[in-house]
């Protein structure tokens, strides 16, 4: 007597039950495979809380006791802060050469977007091992790396804000006689200052983060005191570095909201 | 000097910015010991570098293989369980669902993970554990919450309050409201979400790997250790395949979970 | 039978929103409730199923057993029970928009199976052959298997009226069910409900005192938190005048005046 086809419950619960047991499997088969008991988390808890007791409390007079302490704080801090700045310079500048509406010479547009997208997939993990190399562990290795992968990862993006301005401004300026750059400087500029701007600002608080994972690398930095109590088993010290890192974070995002909204204005953070 | 003048004025907002700036920047400059001229220098020396590790070592290619599969493996799994954990906490913090107490604990934790770097998470968890794949799992699942937990609690709070109300007056509890009303109306957002994090995580699984988290990371930093720089460019390559790779594959898979959604 | 005794509820600051409503719907009753903005008709509609609870006052609302329970004093457990068999209409359309319209009525009989059943897609084909009926009823069996979200607001108060059947009411409640739809879909949504009345009391708020005229068998009008009238749906010219004002622009008033302190 029914009308239409439907889907009957009993049917629909079998596809259901199919695919649930399917991916089981599945993550069942991937965690066999990487020896990986999900549940051993819990049932050996115990090293955790054995850890969690050698950590607690934080030992934060070895920030008194260590004056290296603060001046590595400030060396994430500048490394994160001069790796947006030139990363950020030299995006803008690769992100101009590879835009379609500023860009006339195909080749080169072309070659800018190959070294861009190179950039992008280069994990950091190869850039802080090559620069530690090149130029040694230190700082200046781990402001190196980001100044790369700042460019690899806002790079693409500039390029294509540029692309998406409006181009009526310019056919404007254009018709009366203006030169390229021109066109650049009174039409594209102003149209993308705000999102670069905001971009940038987002930029310096994913750094932050990355700069303290690269001094584990031999970055140099906070990351670096981390990994080195970390290796003299020194945990006490390792959960005083945990808490300012979290606060270094927490306060680099919120300057950044800040700023951004500060320049920006409320309405236009997007 | 007209012109000058008229610049100068048109300008002056934008002095005092400049100035602070190019004035941290000098200081940052000094603490890194970074120039200008020394930054061009840097740069280049990387570069030649990057050639010096030309030609790859072919040889190494097979070797590669499987510790880059585990590396997506452990991506996976970190992708998967983390996500699980993820829809836990985003419904015990949206507003909508859980009480205004657990709401805010829980949003406070969200927020405290969030801002604690994986890898750090990871040699805290190779401190208890061990090195091993395990360690590197479980931190990229902690990992997924910061992100995952906040972006989805944010979605269910977004969720139309009457519809949820509709069900609470037919008598539903709060488990069949989630499984009948929440999850469905989440799930096109879980699931690009969940895709968007696996390719963070198959980055991050390099990055751990070199840790101690196993994979292909392992043998990329293995082989800058033992100078083998020929065979390291192998597994850069293979990296980077591994990654453009998983991007295509989810970005591919993203655009079709819009369209779908598009129809509401 | 349902059966509102002196129903009170104030604001913090003491303004009266509900002043001692009382009213009794019978069985064969298709009961319209009118009233201006802001005058307490939806606040009077929420209690009548527990989604708000009064500060003084009796709902007596009879289940199927015909036992009464005050459905502004028990428990959560039996409240749950009770609104099992309180079939809802929303202003607007507020389902699930992702389901399908079948599993949007089948939602209604939620509250009558367990939790543990909800999780594994607890519904029976017997079920579904009875959802597909109601919707049949509704004259809209075609688009059972269609997500919610696509079709048109009509077709979607019609799936909550199926709901609504489909949970074997002895009670129905309609928030507003026409406001949202042009004239000739309301016109057919009022035909749909007022069968309905023949197994169970109807109370319905409504805007429109012509539609009322035409398909309730009784009106109540309330003002300022008081029932100012109730009798007969063909209200006479002054009676009108008494509950809108001097302007009679009905059509375009809006319901939107109740605190959102007691929607949340």
């Amino acid at each position: 007597m029914n009308t239409v086809e439907i889907t009957l419950p009993s049917k629909k619960y079998k596809r259901r039950m199919t695919i649930f047991s399917v991916s089981a499997l599945v993550v069942a088969v991937a965690c066999i495979y990487m020896n990986f008991n999900p549940l051993g988390f819990f049932t050996e808890f115990h090293f955790v809380r054995d850890l969690l007791g050698e950590m607690f409390m934080p030992n934060y007079r070895m920030l008194a006791d260590n004056p290296s302490i603060a001046y590595s704080i400030l060396q994430t801090l500048s490394m994160a802060f001069l790796g947006t700045v030139y990363g950020g310079i030299i995006a803008v500048i690769l992100a101009f050469l590879a835009a379609l509406n500023t860009m006339p010479y195909r080749v080169v547009r072309v070659l800018t977007s190959i070294t861009l997208s190179l950039l992008r997939v280069i994990p950091v993990l190869v850039v802080i091992l090559i620069f530690v190399i090149a130029v040694g562990p230190g700082v200046f290795a781990g402001m190196l790396t980001l100044v790369i992968t700042t460019i690899g990862t806002f790079g693409k993006l500039f390029a294509e804000i540029i692309e998406n301005t409006e181009n009526p401004p310019g056919e404007a300026i254009y018709s009366v006689g203006a030169s390229r750059l021109q066109v650049i400087r009174f039409s594209i500029i102003p149209q993308i200052l705000p999102s670069l701007i905001a971009n940038l600002l987002y930029a310096f608080d994913v750094n932050i983060r990355t700069a303290i994972g690269l001094g584990i690398f031999g970055g140099g930095g906070i990351g670096f005191q981390l990994q080195m109590a970390k290796s003299v088993l020194h945990y006490k010290d390792v959960t005083a570095l945990i808490s300012i890192i979290i606060v270094l974070v927490i306060l680099a995002e919120k300057l950044s909201d800040f700023l951004r909204r500060k320049i920006l204005g409320d309405g236009k953070l997007r | 000097m007209k012109w000058l003048e008229f610049s100068f004025k048109r300008y002056r907002k934008w002095l005092l910015p400049l100035l602070i700036l190019a004035a941290v920047t000098e200081g940052a400059a000094i603490v890194c010991g970074a120039t200008f001229g020394k930054l061009e220098e840097g740069l280049f020396k990387g570069i030649s570098f990057l050639g010096f590790m030309f030609p790859p070592d072919w040889s190494a290619f097979a070797e590669m293989v499987q510790p880059a599969f585990q590396s997506i493996i452990i991506a996976f799994l970190g992708t998967v369980f983390g996500t699980l954990l993820s829809v836990i906490f985003a419904l015990l913090a949206a507003a909508n669902i859980s009480n205004p107490w657990v709401r805010n604990i829980t949003r406070l934790l969200i927020g405290l993970e969030r801002s604690i770097p994986e890898i750090v998470i990871l040699l805290l968890l190779i401190a208890a554990f061990g090195l091993g794949s395990m360690p590197g799992i479980i931190a990229l699942s902690l990992g997924c919450i910061g992100m995952l937990g906040k972006l989805l609690a944010d979605t269910i709070e977004e969720l139309d309050p009457i519809m949820m109300e509709s069900m609470e007056s037919v008598g539903a509890n709060k488990m069949q409201i989630i499984v009948f009303g929440v999850l469905p109306q989440i799930m096109p957002n879980l699931i690009s979400y969940a895709l968007f994090r696996f390719e963070i995580n198959i980055r991050l699984s390099v990055i751990l790997g070199a840790v101690g988290a196993g994979g292909v990371g392992y043998e990329l930093d293995y082989s800058f250790g033992m100078l083998q720089y020929h065979r390291a460019f192998t597994a850069l390559l293979v990296i980077i395949v591994m990654i453009f790779g998983t991007e295509r594959l989810s970005y591919i898979l993203r655009g079709k979970i819009k369209m779908e959604g598009a129809l509401k | 039978m349902i059966e509102v005794k002196n129903l009170t509820k104030s604001l913090p600051n003491g303004r009266m929103l509900l002043d001692g409503i009382s009213f009794k719907v019978k069985k064969g009753e298709f009961v319209g409730i009118l009233g201006p903005s802001g005058a307490g008709k939806t606040l009077t509609l929420r209690c009548l199923n527990g989604l708000l609870k009064p500060d003084k006052g009796e709902v007596i609302i009879q289940d199927e057993n015909g036992k009464g329970h005050d459905i502004c004093k028990i428990n959560k457990r039996e409240l749950r029970r009770v609104r099992q068999r309180i079939g809802v209409i929303f202003q607007g359309y507020h389902l699930v928009k992702r389901l399908s319209a079948l599993e949007n009525v089948m939602i209604g009989r939620l509250g009558q199976i367990s939790t543990a059943r909800s999780l594994f897609y607890g519904f029976t084909d017997g079920e579904a052959a009875e959802a597909l009926l109601a919707l049949e009823k509704v004259k809209i069996g075609h688009l059972a298997e269609i997500k919610t979200g696509n079709l048109s607001g009509g077709e979607m108060q019609r799936v909550a009226i199926a709901r609504a059947i489909f949970q074997l009411p002895t009670l129905l409640i309609a928030d507003e069910p026409i406001s949202n739809l042009d004239p000739s879909n309301a016109k057919i949504i009022m035909k749909m409900i007022k069968p309905l009345s023949a197994t169970m009391p109807v109370v319905g708020v409504f805007h429109q005192p012509e539609m009322t005229a035409k398909y309730c068998t009784r009106v109540i009008a309330i003002k300022d938190g008081k029932v100012i009238y109730d009798g007969d749906p063909k209200l006479s010219n002054d009676m009108l005048v008494e509950i809108y004002g001097e302007e009679l622009s009905l059509i375009e008033q809006q319901e939107h005046a109740v605190p959102a302190m007691l929607i949340n």
